[in-house]
């Protein structure tokens, strides 16, 4: 049962550094007022671009710095047509996701067989080394690989930026209402713009993550819906890095479970009452394919409870997010 | 020496504008395209000749792609329909995937003549998709909630569902494969011609009806002005709730409708993964053909092409049928561009010494 719990909480920790990564990204596009739908065309793109850059020159460093960089590409055109040229942004990112799958799959055929050495299982710099004994969390916690402890480092980096920094708070204020920033002398284009190339420049990490250090192989369409379920992980954490902290928790806990689930047992005893109603209907709710669906369920329950919930002047939600900005100009 | 860009609100853009931007983008996008074969050492003219020409000459070619038409322009029409009312449907995939659910259901385990199972097939789809798209309508006329993240996410819940029931309760069929059994010859759609089943008659009826629909009835005129101003459409006594959820659940019941006429028609048995995400494609093509229904079956063809030719030119010369989605994001994407230069005139001023006027404010480097 402990080694149990201990592997559940090992999967949990990996599968929720992709979703932080790449949702701190999603997060800090929205703040600014601009949807990212390109998440997972981002991703793939930084997973093939950091996967082949590792096998050339064998630097998995090297590999995630790349993987970064082409996120952040994609994003720059996302960034051109829905900033400047004011295009409608849920179509810009639905096809930039098409664009990006299409792309990979397209380049990355021929990279199927390669391995490479990515990014190895280390302890925790310093104090690591005696905090990984501690018995069921230690393992989890405290041995994983560089960039599940970038990721965690990060996310305090993104919350101190977003509330407690001048551009930050800009960059919510460009979100929120762009044309009371615009009056107060804060260039809504400049910080639109180094939101969505943060953004996708953290969507490259994702990927480039996924690929060099979670399974360190790559495959076509690897990242399998996570940008999805990143852009949903934004909507469950109200727009708060906190929460995201927790959903991110949450959901990878769900994707660990999710692949154990066939060696999970919850059903009562035959004796039971209700035996006969209950254990069909947990066995149902824990097969792998519907807790698939728990991510994206709690998501829309939680946003629809939102805004029925709370006065829309309350809402979390960025106000201008979806809107394009234009100055008038007579 | 001083370059000031300035960008102005077009009055009205120039008719050759209108006409001549589907065409440009969808060269520009073959032409960029072209750059992914260079690359991988094909000559793109062969390449695209195999993939258009030989396409449209042959007379499986021809086939194949008005088979292909049918859900594509199906879940085109379930998109442009809520797009008419200023609703954004992204989750046809889903409604799609729940139609074409349902209607396998009806199909495995009803038996009755073809000529009564068929119709029924399509109706327990079209109300298994209406329903799929109902959830995101109502959350939105309702209380406002975004229909695009809903009806997105809802989305992939519909995948999952799909996946455990094949691989579950519908699985059948030699071996462990996530597919249901074959159909009966009575649940399967008859063939119209030449290798076309009769879910090509749905698809251009469906194409019919939305066009009278949009253009000859009140309620048409309706979906039209809510979608340019529904404020002002609701002090004319027009109610947004009942358009709002009308749009989205019959564009759902369409999706669905091309998701059953692919299986019941062309499948011949529900395979995980039977279509390469038609329910995305129909985005860019009620973008394409946004202005009336037949141009969303132009588009909706067009996309077939594509389709069919991308797998031949994959068999032809080895190359990733991938190009395809390559091409179909790129289309869109120059589509968006053209948009702006279609709404905005671009000058370039290019003055000695410093600007005239200072205060002017100057765009090029947003």
């Amino acid at each position: 049962m402990v080694s149990f719990i201990a592997g559940l909480l090992d999967a949990t920790v990996q599968a929720a550094t992709v979703l932080l990564l790449a949702g701190m990204g999603e997060l800090i596009s929205e703040r600014a007022g601009v949807l990212n739908l390109g998440v997972e065309g981002m991703m793939l793109v930084g997973a093939l671009g950091g996967f082949i850059t590792t096998v050339v020159t064998g630097s998995h460093w090297l590999g995630f710095g790349v993987g970064i960089l082409l996120g952040m590409v994609l994003a720059l055109v996302h960034a051109f047509l829905c900033i400047t040229l004011k295009s409608n942004q849920v179509i810009s990112g639905v096809m930039l996701t098409l664009l990006g799958t299409g792309l990979t799959t397209f380049f990355g055929s021929g990279w199927v067989e390669e391995s490479i050495s990515g990014f190895p299982q280390m302890t925790f710099p310093l104090v690591g080394q005696y905090l990984v004994g501690i018995p069921v969390i230690g393992e989890a916690f405290f041995r994983s690989t560089a960039t599940d402890y970038l990721a965690l480092g990060l996310l305090v980096v993104v919350w101190y930026f977003l509330y407690h920094s001048n551009l930050g708070l800009e960059m919510i204020a460009v979100g929120e209402d762009p044309e009371m920033a615009d009056t107060m002398g804060v260039s809504v284009f400049r910080l639109r713009y180094l939101a969505v190339l943060i953004g996708g420049g953290f969507a490259g990490a994702a990927g480039a993550h996924l690929s060099l250090a979670f399974s360190q192989l790559w495959v076509p369409g690897m990242t399998a819906g996570r940008g999805w379920i990143a852009v949903a992980l934004v909507i469950f954490a109200q727009w708060r890095p906190r929460r995201m902290l927790v959903g991110a928790y949450l959901f990878g806990l769900l994707d660990a479970l999710r692949i154990r689930s066939q060696s999970i047992s919850l059903t009562l005893g035959p004796d039971a009452p209700l035996a006969g109603v209950i254990n069909p209907m947990v066995e149902f709710l824990m097969t792998p394919q519907i807790m698939g669906t728990y991510p994206y369920l709690a998501t829309i329950i939680v946003l629809a409870y939102a805004v029925i919930r709370t006065k829309s002047d309350q809402l979390a939600v960025p106000s201008a997010l979806l809107q394009s900005y234009s100055r008038e100009t007579d | 020496m001083n370059v000031a860009v300035t960008v102005d609100a077009r009055e009205d853009s120039p008719a050759w504008l209108a006409y001549g931007t589907p065409v440009f983008t969808v060269l520009a996008a073959l032409a960029v395209s072209a750059i992914a074969l260079v690359v991988l050492d094909v000559n793109p003219v062969a390449a695209y000749r195999t993939m258009f020409v030989e396409t449209l000459v042959t007379e499986f070619g021809i086939s194949e792609t008005l088979t292909k038409a049918i859900p594509l322009i199906l879940t085109g029409l379930a998109v442009y329909l809520p797009l008419k009312a200023g609703l954004f449907n992204i989750g046809a995939e889903g409604q799609l995937v729940a139609g074409a659910l349902a209607g396998t259901w009806i199909g495995l385990n009803v038996s009755l003549p073809g000529l009564a199972l068929v119709p029924l097939m399509f109706v327990a789809a079209a109300v298994a998709g209406g329903i799929w798209a109902g959830i995101p309508a109502y959350l939105r006329a309702k209380w406002d909630v975004n229909e695009i993240i809903t009806s997105l996410l809802l989305t992939f819940v519909a995948l999952e569902i799909q996946s455990y029931l094949l691989r579950g309760p519908m699985q059948g069929g030699a071996g462990n494969f996530p597919q249901s059994d074959r159909f009966s010859e009575a649940a399967t759609i008859p063939e119209l011609f030449g290798g076309v089943h009769a879910g090509l008659l749905a698809a251009v009826c469906m194409v019919i009806a939305t066009y009278v629909l949009m253009t000859k009835t009140r309620l048409g005129f309706e979906i039209t002005f809510v979608g340019s101003n529904d404020e002002a459409a609701q002090q004319a006594g027009m109610s947004k709730f009942y358009v709002y959820l009308l749009v989205f659940v019959v564009g759902g019941a369409f999706a669905a409708m091309g998701g059953i006429s692919e299986i019941a028609g062309a499948q011949g048995r529900y395979r995980a993964g039977f279509e390469p995400g038609y329910g995305f494609t129909a985005i860019p093509i009620a973008l394409l053909g946004r202005n009336s229904a037949f141009k969303v079956m132009l588009a909706g063809l067009f996309f077939a092409v594509l389709f069919v030719g991308g797998s031949s030119m994959e068999v032809a010369f080895g190359v990733p049928a991938a190009l395809v989605e390559i091409i179909q994001a790129l289309v869109i994407l120059f589509l968006i561009t053209a948009e702006f230069f279609k709404s905005y005139r671009v000058g370039i001023d290019l003055k000695r010494g410093p600007a005239e006027t200072p205060a002017q404010p100057q765009r090029g480097d947003d």
